[in-house]
């Protein structure tokens, strides 16, 4: 999403400018806008913004505070904190949306200022499947390794659990031209709106039962391979492991594969071949494989097929994962995972520790070695030898977080929460302290996109005088902390830094800087329809990382080699774990989605408080297929109970064919009765950490009947 | 017991590959030291897949299950091409055919089964060294493949016996490539022993519609062979002779028993183990996949009664396995002292016909009479289009599908295959099973609604009544009504939509 802004008093800046979104015509959304980005303004100045530092007293409310009390105070529970339990008792938990400079120095907040390892991310909920993936294929994990617009010469395009159309819906012009050739498929146990566009001779659309894409995966894979449809030179040139595939595709046949997925043979094997008919081909993964316990498998299933068919690093052809959150590229690339250093590094590497270590200004023994994944994290609050003060930062884990009930009883458990927020999210509600931070019109920085492209972020408004910025907040703690090294608060000045850090790394951005891409910005303006046209063709314009100093900038990855040390792909056989029991469930249990919804985002704590969004889907609704809801007696509009062992969810009930009848819906944007992460189990994926979201098993019953049926309509 | 643990694979077929398969980590961890010892030259691959190699489709490089030589790279000792003589359980060991001798801890004999064939005059007797003549093979491993391949390569006439699942898979592939061919069979249909009456003539009008000649009510009693002994046509009992190149032989597999039996274990149909899949009688032996028969010795054991025997599919051989190779691990890991461990007892077969042009499946006890009164809760629901070649059958208990048939309707046929494995109730209309096949499912649920308040633009959220209001205050473009609305700025999709808006607008007050 792009934006610019507009209206009296931009110039200045000033606080009391009234601001506009519109579109800009960038080569990602071509103009387009959805209705989150059209209302995204009205955010700026709700009344229902933090305006300063907020301290629950005994009472169990929050008063107002000054700063200075606020960091001392902070200071005081971090020192007695770690006195008591050590270091790695305080506990950092960040986001996917904060911008590359505070995703930077919150990594080494937390490994300096506070000593910890205990730090993860929400990113953790979202791209750390693919992440693995995509690290483990190729060496290197970059959401597209080429242009969005590249998608633009497609005839065929495989979308595995991904409905951009309700999360992204400007990314489906990129769709039209494999639409207009009736290659778009489509992946999805439900009958998304990203499922629709393939109707009408535009595509096909296989709805296999949850739980089973990785098999689907398989059989699509066994077909290639037994019909002859493989790269045959490709294969040979650019990877490894060839023959442990087609032993782990062999039992998958897609007879079989029908009979666990529920996906015609056909289908199956039509599929197949159109994947292999030349023209250009992408297979594009998303969350709805992805967010599972073997989301890593099938993530790498998914690069399997596409290795073999010589999509990667091919032009005119691919594989990518499209990525979620506003800064879901760039947020997982420099530090604040468990396990990673700046650009991109493992945190067990010495060369890379020695590297940070050097940059920073700081003996390497004082860079802790890896913490815990975010799930494990989260179980860790308040326990024996786990977190006991915790800082978040952009993210709102009493909505986000599987299992939320356990998680809302760690928060609660914790001696000290800090929650840095614009709003009083859930998250902020349970907090001890809460920091009135800044947004995304309030702020300088970078942005690093789904491409792997690296964008401005500008200031166009002046932040209400309470709020500070992240940085400033770290850079103050920092100080009174005594920490080692440095903590600047100007964005560039932590850019600089991390070009420096990133140097060498995977995700290496130090050819880049704040003029450079502030000059792009102003060409791109300026010559809109014409550079525009020409980047469709030769991606020439945009810092794509890697982008070491000295170079251009790499728009294309896997052109020559992959990352590895020879240069090749690994083929890693992946199979359904011998225990995966398929489609077998007790009577009358259903298998629980969770997903997004097109007016939501995330856990919806700012795009509930847009009124537009928020009158449109005010509630949590459950999708139920009618055939489904007949058996249980229910009617459209009736409010239901979903339930399992970890709790129960109220929600209006929808009735659609577009779910299959084992399976319903919910989305994860709404808090309290309607939060649908209360069902959700902390079971995650043993590679990427990654929490199973997508089959979780759960009862639906009636609570309160439909109006009309009270009345006797 | 020695350590680390001896275990001897006797077999190397598709369900020994799978049990190697999941034991590979004890392999590696050398908690376990493995002997595997297939009669076949090549490690295990998929039978399964045979037939696609028998007519050209898929070369055998593809269709492996194993790799020798990665196996003997993690330590393990694999023997191809080597036949086994006998087991000595006394001194538990296996004695091979050149004498060799390899001593074991647990003895997993996978030794499948091999193809029936049939008493035809010109064929000989002896079941377990079959020597057949020119021009006729059964259809079980790759040197089978390559005497179906040489013929069908030159679209020569196939006569395929028997009209069984796998004889069914082998014509229709034969035919898709060029060959003509036909099926002699037992009964008015093929899959006799398995359909129903109407599944049956609609499978049979939709073989012959894909070019597969049946020969239905069959009984063949002899070969007509050339001079030099080759097979030139099949005889049947009424005179009829079917000519032909080639005579596959598809008339059911026979467990490989042999071996057990010559050691003195209880064999009926197959090798006798119970739950744990232990050969009855010697707790050092283990049976699965073709050559296994699971009936405990308890006469009242609800699983063991009526008809145990092998179902000759390969998906109950690979749930052995790996329940077998998991719960050995478990043992070396020392998780045994639980409670005692079964195997899940087989659900009733499902038949999903291996084919590119026809969908088939059947699955349970079909023969459910739909009008007849059932008193035990079982229904039946029907659906017959023999004309498109469609048919359905659901015969359920208390909601719960015992078997269905459905040919012709692909989304159907899967799905109630899902739910035939999971047990879950049927909806109570059962026709909504039947509609995901209908042109419906896959139309877009888009439809030109005329209501002011449906929605245009999902993206934006702008309704049908909105851009008609825009048209009415002068937006005669797509982007004007977008700048004016907002309606077409997020994925585009609904600019055809909102030109049709604009053009009705300005037709109507044109024709005031």
């Amino acid at each position: 999403m792009t934006l610019t802004l507009s209206g009296p008093g931009v110039a200045s800046s000033s606080a009391a400018a009234s601001v506009e979104v519109s579109g800009r015509d960038f080569p990602t959304n071509r103009g387009g806008l959805c209705r989150k980005g059209w209302s995204s303004a009205e955010l700026l100045k709700h009344p229902d913004r933090v305006l300063e530092p907020l301290l629950k007293n005994d009472d169990g409310e929050h008063h107002p505070i000054s700063w200075d009390r606020a960091l001392e105070l902070i200071r005081d529970r971090v020192l007695s904190t770690r006195a008591r339990y050590g270091a790695d008792a305080v506990g950092v938990f960040g986001g996917g949306g904060l911008t590359n400079e505070k995703a930077y120095l919150l990594g080494k907040f937390a490994r300096l200022a506070l000593g910890t390892s205990r730090i993860d991310y929400n990113g953790r909920f979202c791209m750390s499947s693919a992440a693995a993936a995509g690290n483990r294929a190729f060496g290197l994990d970059r959401g597209l390794p080429f242009p969005l617009t590249d998608l633009g010469s497609a005839r065929t395009i495989l979308m595995l659990g991904s409905n951009t159309a309700d999360t992204m819906p400007p990314f489906v012009q990129h769709l039209r031209a494999a639409r207009d050739a009736g290659g778009l498929i489509v992946v999805d146990p439900r009958r998304s709106a990203t499922a629709e566009l393939t109707s009408e001779g535009r595509g096909r659309h296989l709805q296999p039962a949850p739980k089973t894409d990785l098999a689907l995966l398989l059989g699509i894979t066994h077909v290639v391979i037994m019909e002859g449809l493989i790269d045959e030179s490709y294969v040979r040139r650019r990877t490894n492991g060839y023959n442990s595939i087609v032993r782990s595709v062999a039992p998958w046949w897609p007879e079989r594969v029908s009979s666990v997925t529920g996906v015609p043979a056909r289908l199956i094997r039509e599929t197949a071949h159109r994947l292999a008919e030349p023209g250009g081909t992408y297979i594009l993964t998303g969350r709805g494989i992805e967010q599972h316990a073997n989301g890593t498998d099938t993530a790498t299933a998914a690069i399997n097929l596409a290795l073999l068919l010589g999509l990667p690093g091919t032009p005119g052809n691919g594989y990518g994962t499209l990525t979620g959150q506003g800064n879901g590229q760039g947020g997982r690339e420099h530090g604040q995972k468990a396990d990673q250093l700046p650009g991109y590094r493992k945190i067990t590497d010495p060369a890379a520790r020695k590297h940070i270590a050097g940059v920073w200004g700081v003996p390497e023994s004082l860079i802790p070695g890896p913490g815990l994944p975010a799930v494990e994290l989260l179980a860790s609050l308040g326990q024996p030898g786990g977190v006991r003060c915790l800082f978040v930062h952009g993210a709102n884990v009493a909505v986000s977080a599987p299992n939320a009930s356990s998680v809302l009883k760690g928060l609660r458990s914790l001696d000290f929460l800090v929650v840095c927020d614009f709003f009083l999210s859930e998250t902020a509600a349970e907090a001890d302290l809460v920091l009135p931070v800044l947004q995304w019109a309030e702020e300088e920085g970078t942005m690093t996109n789904l491409e792997g492209r690296i964008l401005r972020r500008r200031a166009a408004v002046s932040p209400p005088p309470g709020a500070r910025s992240e940085l400033w907040i770290m850079a103050r703690l920092a100080e009174l902390l005594e920490a080692p090294s440095s903590f600047p608060d100007d964005p560039e000045t932590v850019f600089t830094e991390l070009r420096a850090a990133s140097a060498g790394g995977l995700a290496d951005y130090s050819g880049v800087d704040y003029a450079m891409l502030d000059a792009e910005l102003h060409l791109v303006e300026l010559h809109r329809g014409e550079l525009h046209s020409r980047e469709l063709h030769d991606g020439g314009a945009g810092a794509y990382w890697p982008y070491p100093a000295g170079s251009s900038g790499t728009p294309r990855l896997f052109v020559d080699r992959f990352a590895h040390t020879d240069g090749r792909a690994v083929l890693h056989p992946v199979a359904p774990s011998s225990s995966a029991h398929f489609a077998s469930a007790p009577d009358g249990v259903l298998t629980l989605m969770t997903g997004r919804l097109l007016e939501h985002y995330q856990s919806g704590a700012q795009t509930r408080r847009v009124v537009d969004l928020h009158s449109t889907s005010s509630e949590q609704a459950l999708q139920i297929h009618p055939v489904t809801a007949g058996g249980l007696g229910i009617l459209d509009g009736a409010e239901v109970e979903v339930s399992n062992e970890r709790g129960t969810v109220r929600a209006a009930a929808r009735l659609s064919p577009a779910v299959r009848p084992d399976t319903v819906f919910l989305s994860f944007h709404f808090p309290g009765t309607g939060n649908a992460n209360v069902l959700t189990s902390s079971e995650t994926d043993p590679v990427s950490g990654m929490p199973e979201f997508k089959t979780t098993q759960v009862l639906v019953r009636v609570h309160r009947p439909a109006q009309s049926e009270v009345v006797g309509v | 017991m020695s350590f680390p643990e001896r275990v001897v694979v006797v077999g190397f077929g598709p369900v020994a590959a799978r049990f190697i398969d999941v034991l590979e980590p004890s392999v590696v961890s050398g908690a376990l030291q493995l002997t595997v010892i297939g009669s076949e030259a090549d490690a295990a691959y998929n039978r399964v897949l045979v037939a696609d190699v028998g007519v050209g489709r898929t070369s055998p490089s593809a269709i492996g299950l194993s790799d020798a030589d990665h196996l003997a790279s993690l330590g393990a000792e694999v023997l191809l091409g080597t036949g086994v003589r006998r087991i000595d359980r006394a001194r538990r060991q296996v004695l091979l055919e050149d004498g060799a001798v390899r001593p074991y801890d647990r003895l997993v004999l996978a030794t499948g089964a091999r193809p029936v064939i049939p008493y035809l005059a010109g064929l000989n007797p002896d079941p377990l060294h079959p020597t057949l003549p020119d021009g006729v093979t059964a259809l079980r491993d790759l040197a089978d493949a390559r005497v179906l391949r040489a013929v069908v390569e030159r679209r020569g006439d196939v006569v395929i016996l028997g009209g069984g699942i796998l004889g069914l898979e082998a014509a229709l592939a034969a035919a898709e490539e060029g060959a003509r061919v036909t099926v002699v069979h037992h009964g008015d249909y093929p899959l006799a022993r398995n359909i129903d009456d109407g599944g049956g003539l609609v499978l049979a009008s939709a073989l012959r519609s894909l070019g597969v000649r049946l020969v239905s009510g069959a009984k063949a009693v002899g070969l007509e062979q050339s001079g030099g002994g080759a097979f030139t046509g099949l005889r049947l009992d009424d005179g009829r002779l079917v000519s032909g190149d080639l005579l596959v032989l598809s008339c059911g597999v026979r467990p490989r028993v042999e071996l057990a039996e010559g050691a003195g274990l209880p064999v009926s149909s197959g090798i006798l183990v119970d739950h744990s899949l232990r050969a009855h009688h010697d707790e050092h032996i283990y049976a699965i996949g073709d050559c296994a028969e699971v009936r405990c010795a308890s006469p009242s054991c609800g699983n063991c009664s009526g008809n145990t025997a092998p179902s000759g599919l390969i998906g109950p051989g690979w749930k052995q396995a790996e329940w077998l190779a998991e719960s050995f691990a478990a043992d070396l890991a020392g998780a045994s002292s639980g409670a005692q461990r079964y195997v899940e007892a087989a659900l009733p077969p499902v038949l999903m016909l291996k084919a590119r042009g026809l969908d088939a499946v059947v699955a349970g006890e079909v023969s459910a009479d739909p009008w007849a009164a059932h008193e035990d809760g079982t229904a039946v629901a029907l659906w017959a289009d023999p004309q498109q070649g469609s048919y359905a059958k659901m015969v359920t208990r208390n909601g719960v599908l015992q078997g269905l048939v459905c040919v012709g309707m692909p989304r159907a046929g899967a799905e109630l295959v899902l739910l035939f494995e999971s047990g879950a109730v049927l909806p109570p209309d059962r026709s909504s099973l039947l509609r995901l096949d209908g042109a419906e499912a896959s139309a877009s649920s888009a439809s030109s609604v005329t209501d002011p308040a449906a929605v245009v633009c999902r993206c934006a959220g702008v309704s049908r009544g909105s851009i008609e209001q825009a048209a009415v205050v002068g937006c005669s473009s797509v982007a004007e009504v977008s700048a004016s609305t907002r309606a077409g700025t997020g994925c585009g999709g609904c600019h055809a939509d909102i030109r049709t808006i604009i053009e009705q607008h300005f037709q109507q007050p044109a024709s005031v």
